[in-house]
């Protein structure tokens, strides 16, 4: 129950007895001008004494028990003082009477003290729901935001309304100076005081408290305040200080309510929670990270160790087998045993070139030398050098015919365009084509695809084809591990390029992996040109 | 003819170097060894062999230095032995005088096939008494400025023109990017190699639009962040 309309003209102003004496005596005059109306003529009740029981109600629902106890003693000395013979004076002639008055007295008491509980449990049920909805909102905004950082802002504008207080931030200690997370005027500098109102918890049943606590030193900020009071509760999880929640409000509104003061003593502690959780996730993705790395060390010397002792295997039997004078090797094999060489030879080196270029991308050592180029100039020779060792297979080269120049490093193009095709090459069956195309589907970009109609892979692992010694290259028939390399070689090479690069499914059939690269302008014609 | 030349190979590798004298012997050439720089250049004072091939990872002396050395006294021509990934070191090497790299591992065959190519550059111009400069089926008039594929005339823009002459003038040579942007544009285009390509790409599709047969398709080959030689059409075919 409420008077907004009272509040209104200062009611707030004034102390909660001046209130409850002001309201009383206005009820208690109605409330004696209605009943003088009953008694009177034309109407005549005998007793209307029973109409004072309203004032009474009202009282105690507004003030308490107290109010309601003073109205109604108020009515009974107004009612035996204006209504009960002899008139205007505390005197009752009638022994009925008196026993009539004390049992309204009775009766008016129980009732005022009824009401003024009742209307007790049903304020602090609406104050309860009120602080239950903002706590309920301070821990959606910490749960559902992806960073403290992301909610702290909402959290303390909440917080400022519901608390009502005028200002309210969260510090955060750190080794050096204390770091606001939050502020709800974080154009202002944190004001600070001499003297701070300190909430003092313990950890049993026990309310909390606010101490004043006369700090050395200005804590809190830079700017002094004065004319308003300046409340700090500490953010604590694990036994550890993790920072405070301040909040500050004009000084002649009193100490926060018992409510507000729960309130932010709930969302300290809910915040301290939010902090201690984000630096646990901190230490997790650290952990995660360094178990990444270590799994990816692992990957690492298992691909090296298949990549290179295959091929050096190879070499190894075919030189011991040339040495051994117990076979007699006819020209012709000696020629093909050293074939078997060179190829191994070939691709041991692409696997040294692509280890190479694996940890100048992780180390971040890799530094493209950007150029124009046109594409057929950058296709061309790759395509001419793997020829050969694709026994004769269909390699188509469609390029688009004026396409703009690209933005590449010619060396690291070569690497790229290098592993696509001996991806394909090496990762489809005989029978199956593949493309090189290159279109520009807009003047500032040329995307250039390397495809086959190979088996392909299934579309759910795409998005992991890039990665790392990632499954897919080693899903294929013949029970081939390994390599794994390439296709991230790939992606971190293009991106060095300022390009992207991307898998889908190809209209051949099999994978298609396309690069899209930066496109430029030509460069002007010969001046002296006709 | 080129059979009986005389060839210094500076490689500090035991295994590479004897592997390789041992090819090139078996192919008719006579060999010369030296494991570091300075060993190698007293034998090139003493011997001035025909070609050298030099490793650029030498552990005495810096690669470049003996290519200077060398380049000082004659222009005999110097094919570089270079590891992976070293770009920087090509193009410094082939600044400093060096005709030509080969990159490690390489096989045998390509080597002999540069190192044939440089020894019929060394044994003349390809440039005749009337400024005519023939390679394969391209014909380069320079007196006349025209430029013919099997005899089909090639319309050529100026820059064109200077560029496949320079490029032909040097057959089996590699031409660093820096040194075709000077020669052609000048040495205020040195940076801009975006030009280069683009009129070699121009020039490759006139010539092969010019010639139907494909002869000159690879004609020009590139050599991704170092620069362009003349592929041998000869040797290629032999």
């Amino acid at each position: 129950m409420d008077f907004p309309s009272l509040r209104r003209v200062g009611m707030d102003a004034l102390g909660p007895a001046t209130r409850a004496l002001m309201v009383g005596g206005a009820v208690l005059t109605v409330g004696t001008a209605v009943v003088a109306a009953l008694e009177a003529p034309p109407i005549s009740i005998s007793d209307a004494s029973i109409v004072y029981l309203v004032p009474v109600v009202i009282a105690g629902a507004l003030f308490g028990t107290w109010a309601a106890i003073g109205t109604a003693v108020g009515a009974f000395a107004l009612y035996d003082f204006l209504f009960i013979e002899p008139l205007r004076t505390l005197a009752i002639e009638d022994p009925r009477e008196w026993l009539e008055l004390l049992l309204f007295l009775f009766i008016a008491v129980a009732i005022g003290r009824l009401t003024a509980r009742e209307s007790e449990r049903a304020r602090e049920a609406a104050r309860r729901a009120q602080e239950s909805q903002a706590l309920f909102a301070i821990s959606r905004m910490l749960a559902t935001t992806p960073s403290l950082e992301g909610a702290a802002p909402a959290v303390v504008e909440r917080l400022a309304r519901d608390a009502t207080m005028d200002r309210i931030w969260i510090a955060l200690e750190t080794p050096t100076k204390p770091r606001i997370l939050a502020d709800t005027h974080a154009d202002r500098p944190p004001p600070g005081a001499t003297t701070v109102w300190t909430l003092a918890r313990t950890r049993g049943e026990l309310p909390a408290q606010w101490v004043r606590v006369h700090v050395g030193q200005i804590r809190g900020g830079r700017s002094v305040v004065t004319a308003s009071a300046l409340f700090r509760v500490k953010m604590e999880a694990d036994g550890e200080v993790l920072g405070y929640l301040w909040a500050l409000r004009a000084r002649h509104t009193g100490m926060p309510a018992r409510e507000h003061t729960r309130l932010l003593a709930l969302a300290a502690d809910q915040l301290a929670l939010a902090v201690r959780r984000e630096q646990l996730a901190g230490a997790a993705t650290e952990a995660e990270v360094a178990r990444r790395s270590e799994a990816l060390k692992t990957a690492l010397l298992d691909s090296v160790s298949h990549d290179f002792r295959t091929p050096l295997g190879s070499i190894r039997a075919t030189a011991g087998s040339l040495a051994d004078p117990a076979i007699g090797w006819t020209t012709d094999e000696t020629r093909r045993a050293g074939l078997t060489i060179e190829a191994q030879v070939d691709r041991l080196s692409r696997f040294v070139t692509n280890l190479l270029d694996a940890s100048r991308i992780e180390s971040g050592a890799l530094r493209a030398e950007l150029e124009l180029f046109p594409v057929p100039e950058l296709v061309e020779p790759v395509v001419t050098r793997l020829r050969p060792t694709a026994n004769g297979r269909s390699l188509r080269v469609e390029l688009d015919a004026d396409l703009p120049p690209v933005r590449v490093d010619p060396v690291l193009f070569d690497h790229v365009l290098t592993n696509l095709l001996e991806n394909a090459l090496r990762h489809t069956p005989d029978a199956a084509p593949i493309r090189i195309g290159a279109r520009s589907p807009d003047p500032a970009c040329v995307d250039v695809v390397v495809e086959d109609g190979g088996p392909g892979v299934s579309p759910s692992t795409f998005p992991r084809l890039f990665d790392k010694f990632s499954a897919p290259a080693r899903r294929d028939e013949g029970g081939r591990r390994g390599l794994g390399l390439g296709l991230s070689v790939v992606r971190g090479l293009v991106e060095a390029m300022g390009g992207e690069a991307r898998a889908v499914r190809s209209d051949l059939g099999g994978l298609a992996v396309h690069i899209s690269l930066v496109a430029g302008a030509e460069p002007p014609a010969d001046a002296d040109d006709s | 003819m080129t059979a009986s030349a005389q060839i210094l190979i500076v490689e500090d590798d035991e295994p590479t170097r004897r592997s390789v004298v041992v090819n090139l012997s078996a192919h008719g050439y006579s060999l010369e060894e030296a494991a570091g720089g300075a060993d190698a250049l007293r034998r090139w004072d003493a011997r001035r062999p025909d070609l050298v091939i030099l490793d650029l990872g030498l552990p005495d002396i810096d690669g470049p230095a003996v290519i200077r050395r060398i380049r000082r006294e004659a222009t005999t021509p110097i094919l570089i032995l270079s590891a992976r990934g070293e770009e920087r070191d090509k193009v410094t090497a082939l600044e400093s005088g060096a005709d030509d790299y080969v990159t490690k591992p390489f096989g045998m065959a390509e080597l002999r096939a540069r190192i044939g190519a440089l020894l019929r550059r060394a044994g003349g111009s390809s440039v005749d008494a009337d400024g005519i400069v023939t390679l394969g089926a391209v014909r380069l008039d320079a007196a006349r400025r025209t430029a013919t594929v099997g005899g089909a005339p090639v319309e050529l823009t100026p820059r064109e023109y200077e560029l496949l002459k320079v490029l032909l003038s040097h057959p089996g040579r590699l031409l660093t990017r820096g040194r075709l942007l000077r020669a052609v544009w000048g040495t205020a285009y040195s940076e801009e190699g975006h030009y280069l390509h683009v009129y070699v790409s121009r020039l490759r599709r006139k010539l092969a639009a010019a010639d139907p047969s494909g002869q000159t398709r690879d004609l020009i080959v590139a050599e991704p962040g170092v620069g362009y030689r003349i592929r041998e059409v000869d040797a290629a075919r032999s």
